[in-house]
């Protein structure tokens, strides 16, 4: 499980799709998915059909640099691992079904290839990888733990591997590792070392056809040995400066080249007994005939590096042969290889033109409706299809508003739930124009590109200021709750790129200060106390990877991308020491050792977040501990009202809303973090300040300090005291909402299966108040270590292809807004269930909790909003049923079945449990569906993931 | 535009720039693509060539080629250890080592076996083969249409360029018993006594090498154990535990040469960095010119 509390991602992603720029693809061997890594560390997993159709499906995050390779990492077909690695050393693996990290390691060293290779020892069979990269020979890793297990290495020159292969062999039972090292030298291990050297290798592969064959690239020719005695049979050298990036046999008589600007050749070899016999006699002479080359895309000057190349053939149905193309635009191209030559003669090289492309951006702007960013309702503009981009935002989690950062230059404060409400869910706030009320706020002249409110990570700064920085060099500072402009920085001579709060223990003058950073490799201290920057940092030569600070000795630690640090002394601007190497790694990490928690990564937003969520949930860890046992206390004990004023707030956040990129060019896509815990301690400990309304008469006087403590400021509470006339109250009731339940209902709403039972949906509307969704929301899931998934806005393209077909229904989006939450992957389904029974525990728990706006509420019994609740705690059950599994997925082992029977079409006990679920609603309850028993077997269920 | 302070001053007034500034700048950073960034690429490649060059291997045959460098190392505070290194390219082809026990009197001599020979800075040479094949897949024929693409080239250069001179700044920190159960130990002849080891690494532009002298702590010591963790260069006193046996580092000698051409190579690494990160930087200036759009 992920840290070890419930935190549910929902992903607005905007109507632009994330950078990805390919550096590496895999097809699986079913061929109904294609995995891509981007150079900024993102994987994306791709559905694709029978006909190649492609649908990009969801996107994994947690790598922090560039993907080296991808591989698979199990044998058998119904678990789907892949092994992933990126250029820092890191080594990931996933479960492709659910985007699930299942395991997680770094090492020294970048791995390029990865090959997997299952060991029989005995009768047991273990996963193996084969690793090769930048350090000499080969790693062996296991497949499982990502542990290192041995190295092959040879005695004679060891150095880097640049490409191998894996030889099997039917007549000697014996495998081979064949490698070729950087300098040109082919290896073998298991039977001989060192064969033969030939220069600048790019690729190797093996045929699987005839099991003779060996297939050498390099970028000025490629060669064709035997796989026995490695004689040479066949050698091409490249024409007019194309360099060869890879090929592979696609036939016994057949090979497919591949340039590195993307185009691909495919040769017919020579008759095999003919070139066989001719060893050693006609090398160079006879260059074997061109059957096809691959048509090249017109577009691709927009490419900003070399595209990849891949050729994969299906072992099992169907039998597609694919050569595979992704490039820096995040496009995929497949063009199926035909097994026969064409009809014309061979002197002319027929043309194959390509079977199906799609980029990722193709596959947003096809979506209807389109994918919906955070406050895309209020960044239309008129007369222009695309609305303005989001370029940075910070949410204030005590205000419950998100601030963001516009392309224009403005600034927007809005309520956080309330605009995601508006983009994900239908209701009768889709009449309002403008909705919700916001702020804007207009200073910069033109992209902002960062926010930051100081308040939130320490206290001691002014709860009014929140500062911004932009392209035009100023970082302004702002009074949010007036929406006046406090002052104007112009200090750097760059585009501002960073606002960091410096530590607690600075010297009081520094500790009123942010410090900021631009792309003209400065660094500032802006005094906002002051309103003047008391130092600036400037001309390093390289841009400032990360910030440390050495407050007793009043250092400023700047480290730069070449590794060098500069160390400032903030008092009187002065450069104490430039230093590098060794000395330059040990005083960065002497700054760790002093205050661990000053660490920020700047280079990377993936990183900024991976950090956060490791230490939120660490925090989260301590909190529960300590405010769950509170909180359970003062309900049991707490008899008299006054003492509900002292009860502490919850810290913790039920919501946190991230921004997120996966490149600096991006404009931000917003993460809701909903932490189901959070949720239900928030609602628990504010029902227990709410005064019952048994016990206390509706005083206006009680119940607006009660309002007001929920706006959580002292200010509010002063200014509310004074007005106490129920005229002003019922306006405040109208504008101010309840953060939790607002927080809730958008969750519940979200959760909910919609369109499985009419009677219940009506119910959701109109006594609970809940809406439904526009279209299938993207969820996430977030697994250990800090890795996510993240389901990309057109998963729901797939989903409903996938359900068309199983049902033999047209069906259209609408059909399937609540099936979408449950028929993506058992851990995503189990962490469904979990928060939709939990929530909906608590709620039935409460007092006449309902989501219906309190101005329009008719005030439904209690009594009735109580049943409403129960069947919801009953309905996830229902749907496992109903949802087919995804075609491959993980098979249900007898551990996991949640209250489902292995077949999960039995339409005698769907019908029985449905009946119960509709009894329910209809007759009184006799409250004994034992809440915590089903808590219980979910809990059960929940392992593993 | 080759001053990259001056244009930035600039910008902001860019959204207010009149159509004819546009073309200007339009006009240059065209000329930065086609002109500039060659030139620059140009430049790179003659520095990492001659850097590459520091680094070749003796290849078999045309030993005699690459000469043979041969490094005194000592120090003159102590004498206990004296070696005498020879360096072919990146490869240590011959030590002789000269240790003075400190309780016996007896001098220790050891020397590389004829067939050894070790290898100093391979992953330097890779990266810097690497970056150079980068440099060269973009030769003057090909037209660089984005600042993107020309950024992008730039990073993988820099990230090879980076690695390279951090194996040179940065030796690769061992503990005990990964130094004690390297090939190294078994280079020379006559073979090394349990008690003795060496460890030879680059930092910086110098050569080191360190001895470690051991002792064997009894079963039953008094002494609490503590492993000590990887480090460049352990201190006396470190403890590690190998093949059953604990062990207690008594004495380390460190000698030192200064490599000539391990000091140029690092200045080469040093200069290409820094040409890299201002053709970023040229590039940088016009980054709000290309992604600019009117409100």
């Amino acid at each position: 499980m992920s840290g070890n509390n419930l935190v549910l991602p929902i992903v607005l992603w905007g109507r632009t799709a994330p950078t990805h720029c390919i550096s590496s693809l895999l097809v699986m061997d079913n061929f109904s998915t294609i995995i891509t890594g981007c150079h900024d560390g993102q994987i994306c997993i791709w559905d694709m059909t029978p006909e190649l159709e492609i649908c990009p499906r969801a996107m994994l995050f947690g790598h922090t640099a560039s993907i080296t390779c991808l591989a698979k990492a199990s044998a058998c077909s119904d678990k789907q691992y892949i092994v992933s690695a990126s250029e820092n050393g890191e080594m990931c693996l996933w479960d492709v079904n659910d985007g699930r990290c299942i395991e997680f390691t770094k090492l020294a060293c970048a791995h390029t290839g990865i090959q997997f290779y299952q060991f029989t020892i005995g009768t047991e069979k273990e996963g193996r990888l084969l690793c090769n990269g930048h350090y000499p020979e080969i790693l062996v890793v296991d497949a499982t733990s990502l542990e290192v297990l041995y190295y092959l290495v040879s005695k004679i020159s060891p150095d880097w591997i640049s490409s191998m292969s894996i030889i099997r062999s039917h007549r000697t039972q014996e495998d081979t590792v064949v490698a070729v090292s950087v300098t040109g030298i082919l290896k073998v291990w298991i039977i001989t070392s060192e064969v033969s050297k030939i220069q600048g290798c790019q690729s190797i592969s093996f045929c699987t056809f005839t099991q003779s064959s060996l297939l050498v690239v390099c970028s000025k020719y490629w060669r064709v040995f035997d796989a026995v005695d490695y004689s040479l049979l066949c050698s091409v050298s490249s024409e007019n400066d194309q360099a060869w990036t890879g090929g592979e046999f696609i036939a016994a008589d057949r090979v497919i080249i591949w340039t590195e600007d993307g185009c691909s050749y495919i040769y017919k070899l020579p008759a095999s007994e003919h070139y066989r016999s001719d060893v050693g006699k006609t090398k160079e002479g006879s260059i074997p005939p061109l059957v096809y080359s691959i048509a090249d895309r017109l577009d691709k000057q927009l490419l900003i590096c070399p595209p990849v190349t891949r050729f994969f053939f299906g072992r099992r149905e169907p039998f597609h042969k694919l050569l595979i193309q992704g490039d820096s635009a995040g496009r995929l191209s497949l063009w199926s290889v035909p097994d026969n030559s064409p009809l014309q003669p061979l002197s002319t090289a027929a043309a194959l033109q390509v079977s199906s492309t799609i980029s990722l951006q193709e596959s947003f702007d096809k979506l209807s409706p389109v994918s919906s960013g955070i406050i895309d309702q209020l960044s239309a503009l008129p007369g222009q299809d695309v609305p303005i981009k989001v370029t940075a935002s910070v949410y204030i989690p005590s205000q419950g508003r998100l601030v963001c950062g516009r392309e224009d230059g403005s600034i927007i404060l809005v309520p956080a739930t309330q605009t995601a409400i508006v983009q994900l869910l239908q209701g009768e706030h889709m009449l309002r124009r403008g909705w919700p009320p916001h702020r804007t706020l207009r200073g910069h002249r033109n992209k902002v590109t960062c926010v930051l409110y100081p308040h939130q990570i320490s206290p001691r700064y002014d709860q009014r200021s929140l500062v911004s920085g932009g392209v035009d060099f100023s970082v302004i500072v702002w009074d949010i709750f007036t929406g006046e402009m406090k002052h104007i920085f112009c200090v750097h001579g760059g585009e501002i790129t960073q606002l960091i709060v410096p530590p607690e223990n600075c010297s009081t003058r520094v500790q009123h200060c942010v410090c900021s950073v631009a792309s003209d490799h400065s660094v500032g201290l802006l005094s906002l106390r002051e309103r003047k920057c008391i130092m600036l940092a400037s001309r390093h030569l390289f841009p400032i990877q990360v910030i440390k600070w050495r407050p007793a000795d009043d250092y400023l630690v700047v480290g730069c991308s070449d590794g060098s640090v500069y160390v400032w002394q903030m008092d009187t601007g002065a450069l104490d020491r430039c230093v590098m190497g060794i000395t330059a790694i040990e005083i960065l990490s002497a700054c760790d050792e002093l205050a661990p928690a000053t660490v920020d990564a700047l280079s990377h937003s993936a990183v900024n977040l991976k950090q956060a969520m490791t230490r939120r949930s660490l925090a989260a860890l301590k909190n529960m501990a300590t405010h769950k046992l509170q909180t359970l206390a003062t309900n049991l004990l707490a008899v008299d009202n006054a003492d509900k004023g002292n009860l502490p707030k919850y810290s913790h956040n039920a919501l946190v809303v991230q921004a997120m990129k996966t490149n600096l060019t991006d404009p931000d896509m917003h993460v809701l973090f909903f932490d189901v815990e959070a949720v239900i301690i928030q609602l628990l400990t504010e029902e227990a300040q709410r005064p019952s309304p048994i016990l206390v008469s509706p005083e206006t006087l009680q119940k607006s300090q009660a309002g007001a403590d929920k706006g959580g400021s002292f200010l509010a509470n002063k200014i509310f005291k004074q007005v106490k006339e129920t005229m002003k109250e019922t306006i405040k009731d109208l504008l101010e909402y309840n953060l939790t339940m607002d927080t809730a209902k958008l969750f519940m709403s979200c959760l909910h299966a919609w369109g499985l039972n009419e009677k219940l949906d009506g119910i959701c509307l109109e006594r609970l108040g809940m809406l439904r969704p526009h279209c299938p929301i993207s969820f996430g899931l977030i697994s250990r270590g800090g890795h996510m998934s993240l389901m990309l806005p057109t998963f729901k393209e797939s989903l409903l292809r996938q359900l068309s077909l199983a049902t033999g229904l047209k069906l259209t989006l609408t059909d399937i807004v609540g099936k979408g939450t449950y028929g993506v992957s058992r851990a995503v389904t189990t962490q469904h269930l979990l928060s939709v029974i939990s929530l909906a525990n608590t709620l039935m728990g409460m007092t006449n909790a309902t989501f219906v706006g309190e101005h329009m509420k008719k005030a439904p019994s209690y009594l009735a909003v109580f049943v409403a609740w129960q069947p919801l705690m009953i309905t996830p059950s229902i749907v496992v049923l109903e949802v087919p599994p995804r075609p491959g997925g993980t098979p249900e082992t007898p551990r996991r079945t949640l209250t489902a029977p292995p077949q999960p079409s039995n339409p005698a006990l769907q019908a029985q449990i449905k009946q119960a679920a509709t009894a329910n609603t209809s007759t009184l309850p006799t409250v004994t569906t034992s809440p915590p028993a089903a808590f219980h077997n979910i809990h059960s269920v929940n392992e593993g993931c | 535009m080759l001053n990259p302070q001056r244009s930035l001053s600039e910008l902001p007034k860019m959204s207010a720039a009149s159509q004819v500034e546009r073309a200007v700048l339009e006009e240059e950073f065209n000329w930065l693509l086609k002109e500039e960034v060659h030139a620059v690429l140009k430049q790179l490649q003659d520095v990492l060539k001659e850097a590459s060059r520091r680094f070749s291997m003796p290849t078999p045959g045309l030993e005699s080629q690459l000469k043979q460098e041969n490094f005194i190392l000592g120090s003159s505070t102590m004498d206990q250890v004296k070696g005498v290194l020879t360096l072919q390219g990146e490869a240590l082809t011959q030590a002789d080592i000269n240790l003075k026990v400190a309780k016996s009197s007896q001098v220790l001599h050891f020397q590389f076996r004829e067939d050894k020979m070790w290898k100093l800075q391979q992953d330097a040479r890779n990266h810097v083969n690497q970056a150079l094949w980068l440099l060269g897949s973009r030769d003057e024929s090909y037209h660089f249409k984005t600042g993107a693409e020309v950024n992008k080239l730039m990073d993988a250069v820099m990230l090879q360029l980076t690695r390279a001179r951090n194996r040179l700044t940065t030796p690769a920190s061992m503990t005990l018993p990964e130094l004690a159960t390297s090939g190294l130990m078994k280079m020379f002849t006559p073979p090394m006594p349990g008690d003795v080891m060496v460890n030879f690494y680059i930092n910086l532009s110098k050569l080191c090498l360190t001895v470690y002298q051991l002792h064997v702590l009894p079963p039953n010591t008094t002494k609490n154990y503590r492993p000590a963790g990887s480090s460049v260069l352990h201190n006396p006193g470190a403890m590690f535990e190998l093949n059953n046996n604990r062990f207690e580092v008594s004495h380390v000698h460190k000698v030192e040469c200064v490599v000539p051409w391990l000091n140029d190579t690092l200045v080469f690494f040093t200069i290409s960095l820094q040409l890299c990160q201002q053709l970023k930087d040229k590039i940088s200036v016009f980054s709000s010119f290309w992604n600019y759009r009117p409100f």
